[in-house]
């Protein structure tokens, strides 16, 4: 509210220099708070290169680690860096950050042309030079066919792919997705998908948030999963999967005859338990999820099980962050 | 972006500059709520311009000042032609009829509106003025001395003083000259003024200036930070202040030009059918710029402070509207008491000053002009000889509402250029204030 007089504002690029030793994502013990609210509390976090993707429920903070990144909230404490520069009191980097907000109000009355090459000349480049830049973002995300209709008639897929081409003009080194698979049809989510699979390939940082841990398992690894504020787990999918086998799983499999499977699997040493919800219906549980699921399938072909079905209802985001917290359920 | 070849200063502002108004132009021409104030403040404009024009198309009603169409004897003879002749008004076997020759009577028309202002007002150093023109001076049978009754040594005129205490004219007149002024005549030119003077500060410096950036410039950054498309804005490579700068010269490449046909078309029309034997007036022209220049700056300057309070606070048209309380009481102020301090703290005060001095050159004559409204033919003097007709002249009291003296001590000249000043001064501070609370502002 009271005016910060230190804020620089001015955006020349030529004057602003990114620390070349600086990573380009760094977050330094930084807590947001709300009112009495937290939204985050002392996450500390250093990002550069590869596709990340911050998973986490909603209301984790996700958007909030987005928003303070892009200066768009000033931190309650601690200090975050873009390109070394601190973001709240300097636009300049955006220079080299391309954003896609999780707000689905768009300009609706443009063309994803016009959307796309007005918000490049932000950039600082002329008419001409924003509009081949738009013709080529978009192309890019797919929509060089429809790009000289409203935003307003497009569908939800369409309108993310507006956002994430108006995010990619400058060719930015940073990219920002702030749930940009929500609410999208599968079609969309794979063109969309491949889109980010393609900026990753490119050698850009990309950031994007998700509660989905199956679309995140399709597009990266590298993972960092919020919740209630603060960072739990940072690093390679597989890696976390690893830390949680040594506690309970269960995997349901849905078979010919869940009686026979049932002696079968019971000779595992890692099986610790076994239900019988329906007579094709096999519920095992396990404290060793990894070396079970290796084992399993010699154990199927060897007996000539009729498998239909095998599911992992604990390997979502919320099972996992149960297991992470403490609790089982 | 490096330099490049065939790069001009053209090129090099149409970047965010330009993006960035043109984005704001095409989004308030998308919003049917731009055409619907922009089209209610056309419509109201021209329902004081029909008006206008109803009074310039309809006769004043002539009225006999000095009384003299009245038959009081009733002997067929007006007053004014017994005075002419000498016979007794009171007496109905004293009449011109009797005389030798005998007169004929004359009809009572031809002693209405018989004396009219003979006035020079383009003159405003010219003090000795008045003729009269149906001769009831110098043909009455008032001695030599009475009818020099201003003691200027010449029977028959009338003596002009500037009253430097108050302002204004203070008339010493001779008896009977231009005693009965044409009402038409003077009422036309007088609403016609009223009404450019009217128009000017009430209509585009007060209703436009102000209803027209309330509806359109309060949500110039806050409809954004509201419906979240400001995420796409603030997002690239720009500083919120040139933001705040861009969208407002969006707002004026909408709001300047729509000022400028609303006001050229005042106007013309008012150049047409405005009373006078010439074309078109031209002389108006000159307070017709002042007005637009006025206009142009209060709509910058409200532009500029109620975008600032949409900025501040998510309901700042509440904070705007006390604002636009305090500017209307102002902008009567200022046209009652020009020289009031508390017109310093306004900015409808300023842009007023500037519409004064506008209508001072481009009427030079108008403290005169409007002392003889008052004077109204010596009606409102209690002179001894009147005891008929109004008081002030038709269309006096609307000229004397609408018009004021310059209130800042200054000539004209001195006027515009501190009262612009004060007003680009005004818009920039509110312009640094606004986004300098637009960078604290977190954008959810």
């Amino acid at each position: 509210m009271i005016p910060d007089i230190a804020q620089e504002g001015s955006a020349q690029e030529e004057q602003w220099v990114p620390e070349p030793k600086a990573p380009v994502v760094m977050f330094n013990n930084v807590g947001k708070t709300y009112g009495r609210y937290q939204a985050i509390g002392g996450v500390s976090l250093a990002l550069s290169g590869g596709v990340t993707g911050i998973l986490g429920l909603n209301g984790a903070g996700k958007s909030t680690l987005f928003k303070l990144l892009m200066g768009k909230l000033q931190p309650t404490q601690g200090e975050v860096r873009l390109f070394g520069t601190n973001p709240w009191k300097n636009p300049a980097p955006y220079a080299r950050v391309g954003y896609v907000p999780e707000n689905e109000n768009m300009h609706d009355w443009m063309t994803a042309h016009e959307f796309v090459s007005t918000f490049a000349r932000l950039h600082g480049l002329t008419r001409d030079e924003a509009k081949q830049e738009a013709e080529r973002v978009l192309e890019f995300v797919g929509l060089a066919d429809v790009m000289h209709k409203k935003i307003g008639r497009y569908s939800k897929g369409m309108r993310q792919r507006a956002k994430i081409a108006h995010a990619l003009v400058n060719d930015p080194d940073l990219i920002i997705l702030d749930e940009p698979l929500q609410g999208c049809d599968p079609l969309a989510r794979t063109t969309i998908m491949n889109v980010i699979r393609e900026l990753g390939r490119m050698g850009r940082t990309v950031l994007l948030s998700s509660h989905i841990l199956s679309e995140i398992e399709r597009i990266t690894e590298q993972i960092v999963i919020l919740h209630q504020g603060r960072l739990l787990a940072i690093g390679n999918l597989h890696a976390i999967r690893e830390q949680l086998d040594n506690i309970p799983h269960t995997i349901e499999i849905e078979c010919g005859d869940a009686k026979a499977l049932a002696q079968d699997v019971l000779s595992l040493e890692v099986v610790h338990g076994l239900q019988f919800p329906s007579p094709t219906k096999l519920k095992i549980f396990t404290h060793h999820l990894g070396e079970f699921h290796q084992r399993l399938p010699k154990i199927i072909v060897d007996n000539n099980h009729d498998v239909m079905v095998i599911n992992n209802p604990d390997d979502d985001l919320q099972s996992i962050l149960g297991y992470l917290t403490g609790g089982y359920n | 972006m490096g330099k490049k070849r065939g790069e001009t200063i053209w090129t090099s502002l149409d970047r965010k500059a330009t993006a960035i108004a043109e984005f704001t132009i095409r989004q308030y021409r998308t919003r049917i709520s731009t055409w619907v104030v922009l089209g209610v403040g056309f419509l109201a404009i021209s329902v004081v311009l029909l008006f206008y024009i109803d009074a310039m198309n309809t006769d004043i009603e002539a009225i006999d000042n000095d009384g003299d169409s009245y038959d009081w004897d009733g002997d067929g003879y007006v007053n004014g032609q017994e005075i002419k002749y000498g016979t007794d008004l009171n007496d109905a076997f004293s009449h011109p009829g009797l005389l030798n020759p005998p007169i004929e009577p004359e009809p009572a028309s031809m002693y209405i509106n018989e004396d009219d202002y003979d006035w020079d007002y383009s003159d405003a150093s010219s003090i000795t003025t008045g003729y009269d023109n149906d001769g009831d001076c110098a043909n009455s049978s008032l001695l030599l001395s009475q009818q020099d009754g201003n003691g200027d040594g010449t029977p028959c005129n009338i003596i002009l003083r500037y009253d430097s205490l108050n302002g204004g004219y203070i008339v010493f007149a001779d008896p009977y000259v231009d005693e009965d002024p044409d009402e038409d005549r003077y009422g036309k030119e007088a609403q016609h003024r009223a009404f450019i003077l009217g128009i000017g500060k009430l209509g585009f410096v007060f209703l436009l200036s102000i209803f027209i950036p309330l509806f359109l410039a309060t949500g110039l950054i806050r409809d954004e930070m509201t419906s979240g498309t400001m995420q796409y804005m603030t997002a690239k490579p720009i500083a919120r202040g040139e933001i705040f700068l861009y969208r407002m010269l969006g707002y004026l490449a909408i709001v300047w030009p729509y000022l400028i046909v609303v006001c050229s078309l005042l106007a013309l029309v008012s150049g047409f059918m405005g009373p006078g034997d010439q074309f078109f007036r031209f002389g108006d022209l000159g307070v017709w710029f002042s007005i637009l220049i006025a206009a142009l700056l209060a709509t910058l300057v409200y532009g500029m402070l109620f975008a600032f309070l949409g900025v501040l606070w998510k309901y700042g048209i509440i904070l705007a509207l006390p604002i636009a309380a305090w500017e209307l009481g102002m902008a009567l102020l200022s046209m009652s008491v020009p020289e009031s301090s508390f017109l310093r703290m306004s900015i409808v005060g300023w842009s007023m000053s500037i519409i004064d001095s506008g209508a001072y050159l481009a009427w030079p004559d108008m403290a005169m002009f409007t002392q003889a409204g008052e004077w109204a033919g010596g009606s409102n003097q209690g002179d001894t000889f009147l005891m008929f007709g109004g008081n002030e002249l038709p269309g006096y009291g609307a000229l004397e509402w609408a018009q004021s003296d310059l209130g800042l001590g200054l000539g004209p000249y001195a006027t515009t250029v501190v009262s612009v000043i004060v007003l680009l001064f005004q818009a920039t501070f509110f312009w640094f204030i606004g986004q300098l609370i637009f960078k604290s502002k977190e954008i959810v």
